[in-house]
Order: C-alpha cells, then sequence, then structure tokens
C-alpha cells in the first residue's frame, strides 16, 4: 500500500484517494443540484444550466453492460491482454467507461455485478506509473 | 434541397505510398478532380483541405495551402478541416453550404492521410481525453456496440465476417481499393483476433490515399452532363446524453433522419449506399440508422445478401473502409466519389444498374459513448 500511495492517479478527481486497506475507493463524479443530473467525470459546468456542479461520489457498485478484451498493442503500458468496458453504476444510474480486471477476463459477462478497484495499473504518456481505476466482479455473483 | 452539385472527381489508389507525401497525394487527387470537370485554377473561388492526422503525424499545419499552392491555386479563402473520421466529408459539407450561401460558385475539396507510419499502434481519441487514459482505442468503442448487439439480437461471429466478404468481394472489383483478393468466412473469423469479437480482417485496414471533389452552384452544373446534384449535405455531432444505448446509436438515427428529410426521401428511394464501415458492427449498425432493415435485423441483411451488389440495396459496392482502406482525412471524399462515380454509370464491373440516387454517410470521433461527429450526404441524378 504504501507504494499504491505515492503514486499519482492516472487523472486528479476520478476516484478516492488511497490507503484503500481499511476503505473501498469510490468513483468521483458530478452534480447539478438544479438539475439533478449526475456526471462522469465531475465537469465545471452544468451541461443543463451552466451552473456549477458539486463534487459527489457515485459509490463503488455496478453492473457491466458491455465490455471486450483488447489483445494486442495496448496503450499507454497496459497489460495484454486487457479488458474494458461499459458499466451501469448502482447509485447515479450513469453508464461510465472503465477498465475491467485484467486477472478476471474470463469470467466477464453482461449483467454481471462489479466493485472498484483502484490499483497501479500501466503510466501515463511518459512512462511514469499511474493509479488506474478498474471494476471487478463481485465474489459470489 | 440543396442548390450545390459535383462536377469534378479524381482520387488515387488507397494502399501503401511510402515514398508520397501528404502534398503531393493531395496535389495529384485535386488536379485530377478539376480535370474531370474542366476547371482551370483560376476559376476556384475557394478551397477546403483534410487531413486527420497530418498535424498529429508529421508536425504539419495549414497543409491545404501547400496541396492548393502546387496547382496554382491562390489569393482565395482555404481552410484546413480535421473532424476525425468525417474530416473528408466535412469539408464537402463546408463547400456546400458556401455554394449554397452563394458565397463561391465553384469550390475545390481534397482529403490526403498517411497512415503507414512506424508505431502508429491503435488509434485513439487522444492522450489528454479521460477514456483514452482508461485504455479506449477506436476499435473497443465498437466492439462494445458489437458484443451488445450480439448480446440482445443474435447477430452472430459469421454475420460480421459476412460484412467483410462482401466488402472484400466488392473491393475486388474496385481498382482504387488497397486489399482486393477475396477472403471467406472461415478466413475472416481465423485471423487474429484484435479486440474481441473482431479479428484483423474485421478491422478497417490503415492506408496511405487522397481525394478529391469539385463542388459548383446547380446554374453552373446544368451545362455540364456528368454533374450530379447533391440533394442535401449534413453533419450532426453526438448528444452525449447518459447513458448512451450502444445499439440504437441517437446519433446516427438522428443524422439519417435529417438527411432524409432535407433531402426529401426515404431509405425506399435509395439505389447505392457508401457507409463507414470502419468495424464490421459499425456496417450493421448504420443499416438499422438508415432504416435499410428493422433495429436488430442487420445481421441478417447482410446474411440474405441484400446489401450486396445485385441485392436489394447495395453497400459499400467500392468495397467500404475495409477493403478500399482507411486514410482518415479522404475517406469521406472517397465515399462520395463512388456514388458520383455510381451515379454518372462508370463504376465499370461495380456498376449498380440504373442507380439514380445514393447516400454516402460516415462517422468519426468517440466520446461519451457517442460520436463526435456523422455526416450524410445524399446524391441525385
Amino acid at each position: 500500500m504504501e507504494t499504491t500511495v505515492n503514486i499519482p492517479p492516472v487523472v486528479p478527481g476520478i476516484f478516492t484517494l488511497p490507503p484503500y486497506d481499511q476503505i473501498q475507493p469510490k468513483l468521483l463524479g458530478g452534480f447539478c443540484p438544479t438539475c439533478h443530473r449526475y456526471y462522469f467525470p465531475r465537469p465545471k459546468y452544468c451541461r443543463g444550466c451552466l451552473g456549477q456542479t458539486e463534487e459527489i461520489s457515485l459509490g463503488s457498485k455496478g453492473v457491466i453492460y458491455s465490455f471486450t478484451v483488447i489483445r494486442r498493442k495496448p496503450p499507454l503500458g497496459l497489460p495484454e491482454p486487457y479488458s474494458v468496458g461499459y458499466v451501469d453504476l448502482e447509485e447515479s444510474g450513469l453508464r461510465v467507461f472503465s477498465l475491467l480486471d485484467p486477472a478476471a477476463i474470463a469470467q466477464l459477462r453482461i449483467g454481471l455485478k462489479v466493485r472498484l478497484v483502484v490499483e497501479p495499473l500501466g503510466h501515463d504518456g511518459h512512462g511514469e506509473p499511474r493509479l488506474r481505476p478498474y471494476f471487478t466482479p463481485i465474489m459470489g455473483d | 434541397m440543396s442548390s450545390a452539385a459535383v462536377i469534378g472527381i479524381g482520387m488515387i489508389p488507397f494502399g501503401k505510398h511510402p515514398d508520397r507525401s501528404i502534398v503531393d497525394m493531395g496535389a495529384e487527387a485535386a488536379f485530377l478532380a478539376l480535370k474531370d470537370a474542366g476547371i482551370k485554377p483560376a476559376q476556384v473561388d475557394a478551397c477546403f483541405f483534410a487531413s486527420g492526422f497530418a498535424a498529429r503525424l508529421f508536425g504539419d499545419m495549414t497543409v491545404g495551402q501547400h496541396v492548393f499552392w502546387e496547382l496554382g491555386i491562390n489569393r482565395v479563402p482555404m481552410v484546413n478541416v480535421e473532424n476525425a473520421c468525417t474530416s473528408g466529408s466535412t469539408a464537402f459539407y463546408l463547400a456546400c453550404n458556401m455554394v449554397n450561401a452563394g458565397q463561391a460558385d465553384i469550390v475545390l475539396v481534397a482529403g490526403a492521410e498517411k497512415l503507414y507510419v512506424p508505431e502508429l499502434g491503435l488509434i485513439n481519441s487522444g492522450e489528454t481525453e479521460l477514456e483514452t487514459q482508461l485504455g479506449l482505442v477506436a476499435s473497443a468503442g465498437f466492439a462494445l456496440r458489437a458484443i451488445r448487439h450480439m448480446n440482445e439480437f443474435g447477430t452472430t461471429p459469421q454475420q460480421l465476417a459476412q460484412v467483410a466478404v462482401k466488402n472484400r468481394r466488392h473491393g475486388n472489383l474496385n481498382p482504387f481499393a488497397q486489399f482486393r483478393e477475396p477472403i471467406t468466412v472461415e478466413e475472416v473469423l481465423n485471423s487474429p483476433i484484435i479486440v474481441e469479437p473482431f479479428t484483423r480482417l474485421q478491422c478497417c485496414p490503415n492506408a496511405d490515399g487522397a481525394a478529391a471533389a469539385v463542388v459548383c452552384s446547380t446554374s453552373m452544373a446544368k451545362k455540364l452532363s456528368r454533374a450530379v446534384n447533391v440533394e442535401a449535405a449534413i453533419l450532426c455531432t453526438g448528444s452525449y446524453e447518459n447513458p448512451q444505448d450502444l445499439t440504437h446509436w441517437e446519433t446516427d438515427y438522428r443524422a439519417c433522419r435529417l438527411a432524409y428529410e432535407k433531402a426529401g426521401i426515404g431509405p425506399k428511394d435509395l439505389d447505392v449506399v457508401e457507409c463507414h464501415d470502419a468495424f464490421t458492427i459499425s456496417e450493421i449498425l448504420h443499416y438499422e440508422a438508415l432504416g435499410l432493415c428493422r433495429k436488430g435485423e442487420g445481421g441478417k441483411l447482410v446474411e440474405k445478401g441484400e446489401t450486396a451488389l445485385g441485392g436489394r440495396i447495395p453497400v459499400n459496392v467500392s468495397g467500404g473502409l475495409l477493403s478500399r482502406g482507411h486514410p482518415v482525412g479522404a475517406t469521406g471524399v472517397a465515399q462520395i466519389i463512388e456514388i458520383v462515380t455510381q451515379l454518372r454509370n462508370e463504376a465499370g464491373a461495380r456498376q449498380v444498374e440504373g442507380a439514380k440516387v445514393g447516400l454516402a454517410h460516415c462517422m468519426g470521433g468517440d466520446k461519451a459513448a457517442d460520436t463526435k461527429s456523422c455526416t450524410i450526404v445524399v446524391l441525385s441524378v
């Protein structure tokens, strides 16, 4: 966990920061109190009313809407193969694009319940390691 | 209805052109289009040049001025266009708008791209985008639609492969296509997996190439026997609403509806279609958005051969992106060139008999599970 603490997030402000040994990481998004619209990531302005959005937790659970496995030429130091998908978030109903657990590729299917993990995964455009969020199957689903 | 017409087209064969620059290729295509139109450089009132990657790959800026300089075109307005895969068709859209607005009588459009460069990798939307940082590549965006379409409608890997087989069969008849050897469903499915469920032969190949067209006012075009009318040229951007339905692409449906409205036609009036078959599923989704079949039945449409040359509504008789190759900035213009060639009854072995109305559909860029740009051009004679 010490290494994780020292590695910066791939993009600031999209998930809660470590340490994660006691607290489940959560995705962070935006909410417009006027339009009651949720966003991921949090935009500066609400696209409905151009008002200020508030930072809000989007929770850590969702369901896979679709997924795929990229088998060649992984960008940004991501593993080969790696998986991405759209996850329908339980709390906000947002459908977000996300990495999926590269160690759980064989289990992936539409409708699978997943939870958020944040770990060092791949690097940035300059080869520096980065924390990335990904969803992993919930045990027993 | 638009008051623009296409009076000249020109392109170079798509493929590997290691010894040619973007400027060299673009200038040749533009030269051929001017010759085809019988227009002199001094008659051109404005120019648009399209490239998706020149700035990123070569650091080249305002390439259009170099291209048109080669042909002795100067002084008139020139604009460089980048709009992802729709860069070329966006340039054409802008040219039509300029003619429709009465700001120009003759506008030259050219698109060129050079994508056979080392270490290109899988194309993405730019490294500053969050989605790119989370591993989104263009092929994955469509693979996610394919998996969902297969899940909801029972679309099969064989049906996906049939898109590639059909377009290669068409490409075999097109001397400008990059890959012309016929392929079988088995060969498509047995080629290496790139992004599930796409094998290599289900992803459009990169290419070098260039394509150009001369747009003019219909009043000028009346004197020319080979002119083709532009019934509509539209451009839509994504709604980016969340959640997006990955199998009912709202932006695609919206663009098709707008194009039909503007042209005053419906899907049954079409004789020939070029659409953006970047991946096999793309063509199936576009069948549905264009109303060539009902939602969910795109796989069956290709399976029944209805979109093959000789079928009810031939799609991508040029070979499409899958066979012709995808030099991004040139593609949108090349699609329009194919429809113009068909409507002029000059397509040779791949001619759709009696084609009078055709449509060129293009789409580009990923953002928030939507497309950044969708263009449609309806042409008629």
